[in-house]
This record gives structure tokens, C-alpha cells and sequence, in this order.
């Protein structure tokens, strides 16, 4: 801005300082078209001010340009000093954000900020401990002074043994996802679930099936079925020969799965017949 | 300059390995190991001894205090690092636009006050010699 506003500002004589700058003499917007001063004319001032104005010609407020070796914002200053291992370091990936996570080891819970528990360093700084200016090792006099009581310290004493909680590695669960979209244990759990469950009812099922295929055969002693013809319990009412006895006989001495069901009606029959043989 | 570190690290790890210990000492403090505790805390005497021997070697060590920030906040101190270095890098970007502009104006400058200064602008490039292009 000093530059600007000395440029700007030109109708004016530039101070001293910035005449030791190397700047030129103050001249009158006009004097341009002065015959430029040669150094055999112009007043011999020593050093080399005198010799850039000589060269400046009809230009003042001329300053010699910055050198070329000179380092400005132009280049990349953080290739300049070999940061691009750093900045690659900290800039290409994501950096964690707790201090637990800068020091692992070190034990209590860190990530707190320091101004809960007045342990923060800006005070250590601001507010310095009254301590002498060395440390000398304590004798048994002062041993003394740090008998404990026996027995644990209370929980909120216990600050040392709280760790920050550390996240599960993702890559496991990524893997574990990856790996097994179908876990191939829990089909096989389900399927003995099922077996045992099959097992454990099967007793029961047959149980149920026996008595209501009992029901149904007490039941249709009596009733006429339409289909198969006059009830085998009537069959001793309605033919009242020794034929019919026979054959009441037999059926009583058959089992009673043995005897005609629904499904498999030729079987019951057949093997009545053989018995009636 | 490693080296100054690698001790004042390592004496900073004995310290609180050895404090540590003595707080799981005193957790659950037991009669029989009150003479464990008393050498406990003649070592932490001993490291903190230590520790200020090392000061001596990083006295030419100047630490930003934005860093203590950080860290009094529980925050990663790496992450200021991360800041400054992107922070740099911003404002090295935005320098070179400047200069860039800066050297473009410069030659459209030339370029025109050449179309209406001739023969002034002819004694200036004698003066400054050609200029690079930008």
C-alpha cells in the first residue's frame, strides 16, 4: 500500500525514506519531457543513488524490480521446504480428532478438555506452580507423611482406571459382511431346532393321530357310511348267519389300524379276508 | 535434533508408566505395600529429575501455544498441524493469483500506455530491458 499511495500521492515530494529507497526526486507531472539527465550532468551524489537516477531517465518513483531468486507466494512453498511428505501425512487422510487417539497409552480419561478438572496446560502456563527450582528425593521422615489407609479408593477417586471407549475395527465387520451375507451357522441351528422340535412332537402327534383314528372307528361302528356300505358293527344285525358272526369276530380280533380306514380302504378289507381264510 | 526428543520421550514414558503404578498401588492400598508405594515415589522424584535435566538440550525449541489449545480441549494435536499446513497452502494459492494479475495488468499496462506513449514507453523498455511475459 505505501507504494500505491506513493504513486498516487506523486504531485507531492516523497520523504526522505523513501528517496533512500531508491526512489527518484520529486517532479512536476511535466518534467517528463525534461531532457533526461545524463551522468556526466547531473550533480555527482555518491553511492549508487546517483546512478539509478541517472539510469531512471524521464521516469521517477523508479525502483529496480524484485530479484528473480527472491521467493514470493509465486511458488509452491510447501514443495519449497519438502513439506509434501507432511502435508500428505496430515492432508491426505482423515486425522483423528480425540487426544486419546495421538497418545493411546498414556492412562484416565484425556479427551475431557482440561478446564473440568483444572488440569489444563494454558493454566500451567498462566498460573505456574510455587515450587522450588529443584527436586530433591524424599526421605523417611517425609515417607511418612504418605501412609495409606487400607482398602480400595472410593469410585470417584478412581479417575486412572477409566479408558476412553475404543471403537471396534471396521474392516472386521466389513468382512464379516462381505464374507457372510447368509451366516451358514444359523440354518443349521434352525434346522436342529426344528429336527428336535419335529422329535419332541412326533411322540405327541402320534399320540393325537391314534386317538382320533380310535374316535373315528368307535365312531363309525355305528353310523352307516354311504359310500362303503352298511357299517361293519350292523353287519351282525343285518345278517343274522353264522357267516356274520365269523366275520364280526375276526374284525373285533383285528387291531383297529388294521381295520378299513378312509384311505387305503381295500387293505383293511383284504386282510380281513385273509384272516377270514 | 531426534535424539534431543527420543530421551525426552522416553523419560516422559518411564514417568507415567511409573505413575501408573502407583495409582493402581493406591486403588486398592494394601499394609505390605507401603514400602513399594515409597520406592514408587522416589522414582517419580527421580523422573521428574530427569525430565528437567532434558530441558537443557531443547532450550532453542519454541512450541505455538495454539497447540496447548488443542490440546486443553482433548483434541488431536495433529490436527493443528493439518490446519497450519492447509492454512498455508490457502493463502500461498491466493498470493500467486495476485501475482499472477498482477503481472498480467502489469503487460496490458505496457501494452496500451506503448499505443499512446510511444517513444516514453521506448526509453522504458530500454531502462527495464524486455520483460517476460506472465
Amino acid at each position: 500500500m505505501e507504494n500505491f499511495s506513493a504513486l498516487f500521492g506523486a504531485a507531492e515530494p516523497p520523504p526522505a525514506a523513501a528517496a533512500a529507497l531508491g526512489f527518484g526526486p520529486a517532479k512536476a507531472p511535466g518534467a517528463g519531457a525534461a531532457p533526461p539527465p545524463t551522468a556526466s550532468a547531473a550533480a555527482p551524489p555518491p553511492g549508487e543513488d546517483a546512478a539509478r537516477k541517472a539510469a531512471a531517465g524521464p521516469f521517477y518513483l523508479l525502483r529496480e524490480l524484485p530479484g528473480t531468486t527472491e521467493l514470493t507466494g509465486s511458488t509452491n512453498l510447501i514443495t519449497h521446504y519438502n513439506l509434501e511428505h507432511a502435508y500428505n501425512k496430515f492432508c491426505g487422510k482423515k486425522v483423528k480428532e480425540k487426544l486419546s487417539n495421538f497418545l493411546p497409552d498414556l492412562p484416565g480419561m484425556i479427551d475431557l478438555p482440561g478446564s473440568h478438572d483444572s488440569s489444563s496446560l494454558r493454566s500451567l502456563i498462566e498460573k505456574p506452580p510455587i515450587c522450588g527450582s529443584s527436586f530433591t528425593p524424599l526421605t523417611g521422615a517425609m515417607l511418612t507423611g504418605f501412609r495409606l489407609h487400607a482398602g480400595p479408593l472410593p469410585e470417584q477417586c478412581r479417575l486412572m482406571h477409566i479408558q476412553p471407549p475404543k471403537k471396534k475395527n471396521k474392516h472386521k465387520h466389513k468382512q464379516s459382511r462381505t464374507q457372510d451375507p447368509v451366516p451358514p451357522e444359523t440354518p443349521s441351528d434352525s434346522d436342529h431346532k426344528k429336527k428336535k422340535k419335529k422329535k419332541e412332537e412326533d411322540p405327541e402327534r402320534k399320540r393325537k393321530k391314534k386317538e382320533k383314528k380310535k374316535k373315528k372307528v368307535s365312531g363309525k361302528a355305528g353310523v352307516r357310511c354311504p359310500a362303503h356300505g352298511p357299517p361293519r358293527g350292523s353287519v351282525s344285525g343285518h345278517s343274522q348267519g353264522a357267516a356274520g358272526q365269523q366275520l364280526s369276530q375276526a374284525l373285533s380280533v383285528l387291531p383297529p389300524q388294521n381295520r378299513h380306514s378312509p384311505e387305503h380302504p381295500g387293505v383293511g378289507s383284504s386282510q380281513a379276508s385273509s384272516s377270514l381264510r | 535434533m531426534a535424539e534431543k526428543f527420543d530421551s525426552l520421550e522416553e523419560h516422559l514414558e518411564k514417568f507415567v508408566e511409573n505413575i501408573r503404578q502407583l495409582g493402581i498401588i493406591v486403588s486398592d492400598f494394601q499394609p505390605s505395600s507401603q514400602t513399594g508405594l515409597n520406592q514408587k515415589l522416589n522414582f517419580m522424584v527421580t523422573g521428574l529429575q530427569d525430565i528437567d535435566k532434558c530441558r537443557q538440550q531443547l532450550h532453542d525449541i519454541s512450541v505455538p501455544l495454539e497447540v496447548f489449545e488443542y490440546i486443553d480441549q482433548g483434541r488431536n494435536p495433529q490436527l493443528y498441524t493439518k490446519e497450519c499446513l492447509e492454512r498455508a497452502l490457502a493463502k500461498n494459492e491466493q498470493v500467486k493469483g495476485k501475482i499472477d494479475t498482477m503481472k498480467k495488468f502489469k503487460s496490458l499496462l505496457i501494452q496500451e500506455l506503448t499505443k499512446v506513449f510511444p517513444e516514453d514507453m521506448a526509453k522504458y523498455k530500454t531502462i527495464r530491458g524486455e520483460d517476460p511475459p506472465p
